[in-house]
């Protein structure tokens, strides 16, 4: 019953640093261009895959992986941006690279022909829902200035508002992955379907500005390396390739 | 080929660079200001009242101490954070070129933070003097809106800086200077069509003339445009703007408030025309063409003891180098832009052959901004992209000296 093709994993550790929380939306300013510009890519993928998904009766794996890439990195751009994570988050959608992320089927799946036709009037409810969670948050929004003010005070999120905002983004993604085709599964609005709250990778961090984080980035030593750069993680500010390894 | 013909080969590269480097250079610097014009003493006390000189020195004086902080401060704070801002490194989840936007974004915020005291303390100072209308609230929530897009701006830059030397290595800045002039060519041409610019509707008389001063100049009438700054400040203002079709004068509404009578404006549009007529607006891209080079490969050189560009490691050095080389070549710049303003003023006296209605303006600018008209001799070299008002006086005067007026 706590199963869902679309389910968010969050592993973070709760530690904030202050510079970046007071910053934060600022912070995420290039990430909002790159997601329009990513995202008016994936509208135009969401029509071609739609009709490949109405001729043969499931979606084509590049424009599913493309889509699942777009809907993790939109997960971590939501996720910083709510202070439900604590590190800067990547371009490129990368799988493993973010203490909060939505696991996301990469390998296409049947879907009913009759469903893909009338998706954008069936994840209508869906959405009601998610703007009825929106109104919520809303609502809660003044918790989430509290959760701003608390991260700026003690360094650290509280749990009930981290959990609240994954919450939304696991709804959310469950929408969108529904909404492009990714998973024929309907979302869920239940709170306790497709998450899973891990132990964070470090845990009990004493909390202080120093405190490292869940997700090291390369090399951070006064001396650099002589000749050789650290080695590139993620490709730049590019889409994720479509012949990705599957998932596991 | 040998060692020492590789040298020979490397130096006579380098020379034609240097030569063709100084012929430019020269080639800008340039103007139609006769070269032995001589500008005579201003005694500005007969111009303005003594309470006058008095209050413009006083407020320029402390102004001046706040631009020595806008000066210093930053290169203070980024050195340190060149020092100790790889540490933030561990804040990022992404890749190095998103790790360097990260280290570059919070350098900018850091410094922000860091200047808030001063650029408060300068606020308060020109509120003080009603020059500017805003408070403090507004300035804090606009410059802070105003990070968002030195953000985005620091971010394109470490994409273009970190994207070529992830393929190019230290050569980056061969590839990245060019395209650094070429944003500066794209800002220029599209920044009058981003600015909230309106139509001159309620001064007739002054578009007529512009299109007799625009023919006298020899240069295309231009439309003349008004930005509506009253709300922010009472300083009056005017720039040409644009490139091609997109060229433009902007009338700050705060000199057409009727404190300028008709003539004095028409100095103002044939100044801004003769901006045009020289092809200023090419000439400083052209000028800042020739020193994004060297200054990208003085950084390039600079950063290769953290890695290189390549690396977000280098991004907190990578501000700093930035940063300290500007202010180093801020000087010439401010040379340059006062020779460019110079010969404005001599074309907009030979076109508007009216020697008074200048003077009143200059002497009227005295009094509406309150700054110095003879500031001490630091004062130019640091902060003057314009002479003095007290040398713009002069000019006038040597002017009207040599037309035998």
């Amino acid at each position: 019953m706590n199963e869902h093709p679309v389910t968010l994993h969050v592993k973070d550790d709760l530690r904030r640093s202050r510079l970046t929380v007071f910053f934060r939306f600022l912070l995420c300013f290039p990430h909002f261009i790159w997601l329009y510009l990513w995202g008016a890519v994936v509208e135009i993928v969401f029509i071609l895959n739609w009709l490949v998904a109405l001729i043969i009766g499931r979606p084509a794996k590049p424009f599913q992986r493309f889509t699942a890439a777009f809907l993790r990195y939109a997960t971590t751009v939501g996720a910083y941006l709510l202070l439900v994570a604590n590190p800067f988050p990547g371009f490129t959608g990368e799988r493993g690279r973010y203490p909060v992320e939505l696991e996301v089927p990469t390998t296409p799946e049947k879907q009913n022909r009759l469903k893909t036709f009338f998706r954008i009037i069936l994840v209508y409810p869906a959405v009601i829902v998610a703007y009825l969670t929106m109104f919520v948050v809303f609502l809660v929004y003044p918790l989430i200035g509290f959760a701003w003010w608390a991260s700026m005070i003690k360094g650290r999120m509280p749990r009930g508002f981290r959990d609240l905002g994954a919450n939304v983004l696991r709804y959310f993604g469950q929408i969108y992955a529904y909404l492009f085709l990714v998973t024929g599964t309907y979302p869920c609005s239940s709170p306790y379907v497709g998450i899973s709250f891990e132990e964070p990778v470090v845990a009990n961090v004493p909390v202080t500005a120093e405190a490292p984080a869940a997700i090291e980035a390369p090399v951070a030593v006064d001396e650099p390396p002589a000749v050789e750069a650290p080695p590139a993680a993620e490709e730049p500010a590019a889409p994720e390739a479509p012949e990705a390894p599957p998932e596991t | 080929m040998t060692k020492s013909s590789r040298r020979l080969l490397g130096l006579l590269i380098f020379g034609a660079l240097a030569g063709a480097w100084v012929w430019a250079a020269s080639a800008l610097w340039r103007t139609s200001v006769p070269g032995n014009l001589k500008l005579p003493h201003v005694d500005m006390s007969t111009l303005v009242t003594a309470s006058e000189l008095h209050r413009a020195e006083h407020f320029s004086f402390v102004l001046d101490l706040f631009g020595v902080a806008g000066l210093l401060l930053p290169l203070v704070v980024l050195a340190l954070y060149a020092k100790w801002g790889h540490r933030f490194m561990k804040e990022s989840a992404a890749g190095p070129i998103g790790t360097g936007m990260l280290l570059a974004m919070l350098g900018i915020a850091i410094l922000w933070m860091a200047m808030l005291p001063s650029n408060l303390g300068q606020l308060w100072w020109l509120r003080r003097y009603g020059i500017v209308k805003y408070g403090y609230a507004d300035m804090i929530i606009g410059t802070w809106s105003a990070l968002g897009a030195e953000f985005l701006g620091i971010c394109l830059t470490i994409l273009i800086v970190m994207g070529f030397a992830r393929l190019l290595g230290d050569h980056w800045w061969l590839a990245g200077a060019p395209v650094f002039v070429g944003i500066a060519l794209l800002v220029t041409f599209v920044a009058p069509y981003l600015s909230s610019l309106q139509p001159l509707n309620d001064h007739p008389a002054l578009v007529q003339a512009e299109h007799r001063l625009a023919e006298k100049e020899g240069v295309k009438a231009v439309p003349l445009k008004v930005e509506n700054v009253g709300g922010l400040t009472t300083a009056p203002n005017a720039e040409a703007m644009g490139l091609g079709p997109s060229r433009r004068i902007g009338l700050w509404s705060t000199i057409l408030d009727g404190r300028f009578s008709e003539p004095q404006l028409e100095v103002v549009v044939a100044h801004e025309l003769a901006h045009h007529k020289h092809n200023d607006l090419w000439k400083m891209i052209g000028w800042y063409a020739l020193f994004v080079f060297p200054i990208a490969y003085v950084i390039a050189r600079v950063t290769r003891r953290r890695g290189g560009m390549a690396v977000p490691l280098a991004v907190p050095l990578f501000l700093f180098a930035w940063v300290a080389l500007s202010t180093v070549t801020l000087p010439i710049d401010n040379a340059f832009s006062r020779r460019l303003e110079a010969e404005a003023d001599w074309t907009a006296l030979q076109a508007t052959n009216d020697p008074q209605a200048a003077k009143a303006l200059f002497v009227s600018f005295v009094r509406t901004t309150d700054e110095d008209p003879s500031p001490p001799f630091w004062d130019p070299i640091l902060f003057g992209s314009h002479p003095t008002e007290a040398q713009r006086i002069g000019m006038v005067e040597a002017w009207q000296a040599r037309s035998g007026g």
